[in-house]
């Protein structure tokens, strides 16, 4: 008796393409998502100004019984500007990957530019709090660099600093409950760090640190949120800046972006926040070949409360995972 | 030529140190005709120059007179062409160890063939001469270098006081790094290496500022460092309410006045104690806003709508690549394009791929879509 077997009759088609793309690796955004965001209307010129008004002296002094009044205060403001700046990018695609591959291209083409621009608007916001706000070592660790790794009264510092500040909060806290293993979270301040601290925020716990999963309700915790410390809930991203080998000790060096509301405004222009360009075929030359897929945004950034923000700069306690 | 190519030409007059060409693309194909050089031949010039990007970064092909003089061909295989995308903080060059700093003002520093020009931003790590002694309090510090020779710099700080110890012959652990693109969000924050009071303050700091006279600013100092009273809050006067200053004069790139009377204020330390390094931090100046409005300045050969600018070393002025702006705003100085760098030909020392300084170099730059392989 033989047994047909694929050795002797195969399938014609060896390859089947798999239902569902797999997924791309792509980094949390936060930058973007502590940003107040501000449209700059049309034909509004290059550059977009804030206007801040300065506080008047509180009069602290009693009028008396003269009948004369004090002298007048000169109301004055603080104005910030900031340029636009467009960013693009795009691909071209030959007629003949559309008409022959199986999977969609120009779908997924079209997501990836998308992801792109989300992802250029957050690394933009990122270099630019890297850049503008000034920063504050960190020294509550126990590793004797320079700046140390990050213990709780760095957490404490900061957010002193910024409440002494006045900056505004940009969380509620979350009041206790009857739940094992929880405590409540106090009001708090953003901070941005990086996936690569996680394991140095685990090693606080018990000595201040309360991971998210050990808040009382996880309502308004956010996607990214790894914890809190004190008046500090810590978002974390892989795409948070680091400097590597830039410490006293030759050790990487994180910029923990602390910092309230409105502390930096995220600009577009007449919602020119992102445009996606698909030009078919027919658009290109003589012979209409290539399609174009391209992204296209508008984007300027300040610092809006430079009292409200911090660079909170710290090296690593522990080991980092390869 | 094929429908997305991409072709820009241009030309620069040679500074004799490497030149940047602000592009739209990064190109895969550069030439160079040295217009000086060809008008008038002589031993050591190059008047052609060919780079591909299969070449690999930092090389040319270059045409170069021999002593006679005739074209004979070499190449540059170091500081050649090369393209760059600055489009990223935080990137730095290769560690180089530290040979020596000096405890003078300023100091000193010795790195062989550092292979800096004059401008860059560098940073250290690891300044200890022993665990005891050397100069860690400016580790992570950017500074802005003053070429000396090919392996040496200066950079804006006084390490000729008691807490600094000069570094000698190598020291472990004792890096420099050079920092590729310092200025991408201008103006920004930057550190104070010194302040001089009295009744305007006048302020130093360690790389390139980029303000402009009326940019408003705030000051960050640590108690330690002293002038503590330049610091925006809290204010007495109106509790929570910050005080800024504005900059009434730029001297150069490091050097700013500002409106505040400081006559009364503390002293500026800069003379940070060695045994405290861990968890220093550092004196801050930082932009907040301006009070400029929409004119622009005009003077003689300037530009009617001048973009913002950054001013690297002394008082030289680099444009970005944007339109115009309020002066002092918040701009982005990303860019991306290529590089003429200072090297020589292989077979001649002497000759330098970017001209000797005055030379009318024109270029052009290619960035073709088909590549073959």
């Amino acid at each position: 008796m033989s047994i047909t077997t694929t050795g002797n009759l195969g399938p014609m088609i060896l390859q089947s393409l798999a239902p569902a793309m797999l997924y791309v690796p792509t980094p949390t955004m936060n930058y973007i998502t502590v940003c107040d965001k501000v449209s700059m209307p049309a034909n509004g010129g290059t550059t977009i100004r804030f206007m801040r008004p300065r506080a008047l002296t509180p009069p602290t002094v009693q009028l008396g019984n003269s009948g004369i009044d004090p002298p007048a205060q000169v109301p004055q403001r603080d104005i910030i500007d900031a340029q636009m700046a467009f960013f693009g990018t795009g691909c071209i695609i030959n007629e003949q990957v559309i008409l022959q591959d199986q999977e969609g291209v120009l779908a997924w083409v079209s997501e990836r530019l998308a992801v792109a621009m989300r992802q250029a608007e957050d690394l933009i916001l990122r270099d630019y709090i890297v850049s503008a706000a000034s920063d504050i070592n960190a020294g509550g660790g126990s590793n004797g660099d320079n700046p140390t790794n990050l213990g709780v009264s760095d957490f404490s510092l900061v957010a002193t600093t910024l409440d002494t500040n006045n900056a505004y909060k940009f969380m509620t806290g979350i009041e206790g409950m009857d739940r094992f293993g929880t405590g409540p979270v106090r009001s708090a301040y953003f901070m941005l760090s990086s996936t690569e601290l996680q394991s140095d925020f685990d090693a606080l716990v018990g000595s201040g640190f309360l991971s998210q999963w050990n808040y009382p309700t996880n309502a308004s915790a956010l996607p990214s949120e790894y914890g809190s410390v004190y008046n500090v809930r810590i978002l974390t991203s892989s795409e948070a800046p680091v400097a590597r080998q830039a410490s006293d000790a030759g050790n990487d060096v994180y910029y923990n972006t602390v910092l309230g509301k409105q502390a930096v405004t995220h600009i577009n222009q007449d919602g020119y926040s992102m445009n996606l360009i698909y030009r078919d075929p027919y658009y290109s030359g003589m012979l209409a070949q290539n399609a174009t897929l391209a992204v296209k945004f508008a984007q300027a950034q300040a610092i809006t409360q430079d009292t409200a923000i911090r660079n909170l700069l710290s090296t690593r306690a522990s080991n980092l995972g390869v | 030529m094929t429908e997305y190519s991409r072709m820009a030409k241009g030309k620069f007059t040679s500074t004799g140190g490497a030149q940047i060409v602000n592009l739209p693309f990064q190109p895969d194909f550069v030439e160079l005709i040295n217009y000086t050089a060809a008008a008038t031949p002589a031993n050591h010039g190059i008047p052609y120059a060919y780079w591909d990007a299969n070449m690999g970064q930092g090389f040319a092909i270059v045409d170069l007179f021999n002593a006679t003089p005739v074209l004979i061909t070499d190449s540059v295989d170091l500081n050649g062409i090369s393209t760059f995308s600055a489009g990223q903080l935080l990137q730095y060059g290769a560690r180089q160890q530290v040979v020596g700093i000096t405890k003078a003002d300023p100091a000193v520093v010795t790195v062989t063939a550092h292979g800096l020009t004059s401008g860059d931003v560098v940073i250290f790590t690891g300044l200890y001469q022993s665990a005891t002694t050397g100069m860690p309090q400016i580790d992570g510090i950017p500074f802005t270098v003053t070429v000396l020779t090919a392996d040496t710099f200066s950079i804006p700080w006084n390490t000729n006081q008691s807490e600094y110890t000069a570094l000698s012959a190598s020291p472990s652990g004792a890096y420099m790094k050079k920092v590729l693109y310092p200025y991408l969000y201008e103006p920004g924050v930057a550190y104070i290496s010194a302040i001089t009071l009295g009744t305007t303050t006048t302020i130093d700091t360690t790389d390139a500022h980029n303000f402009v006279v009326g940019q408003e600013v705030a000051f960050r100092i640590p108690s330690s460092w002293g002038t503590i009273q330049l610091n925006s809050l809290p204010n007495t006067l109106t509790p929570g309410s910050p005080v800024y200053g504005y900059v009434v004069a730029v001297t150069d790139y490091n050097t700013v006045v500002v409106n505040i009377n400081s006559s009364a204020y503390t002293a500026f330390n800069s003379n940070q104690p060695f045994a405290d390094v861990s968890g220093q931090s550092f004196a801050q100046i930082v932009a907040v806003g301006d009070v400029n409005t929409g004119g622009v300045e005009i003077t003689s050969g300037s530009a009617l709508y001048p973009p913002p600018y950054i001013s690297p070393i002394g008082t030289t002025r680099v444009n970005s690549i944007n339109g115009p702006a309020i002066k002092g705003a918040f701009f982005n100085n990303t860019s991306q394009g290529f590089i003429v760098g200072a090297g020589t030909a292989a077979g001649d020392t002497s000759s330098v791929l970017v001209g000797a300084v005055s030379d009318v170099i024109y270029w052009r730059a290619f960035l073709h879509d088909l590549s073959i392989p």
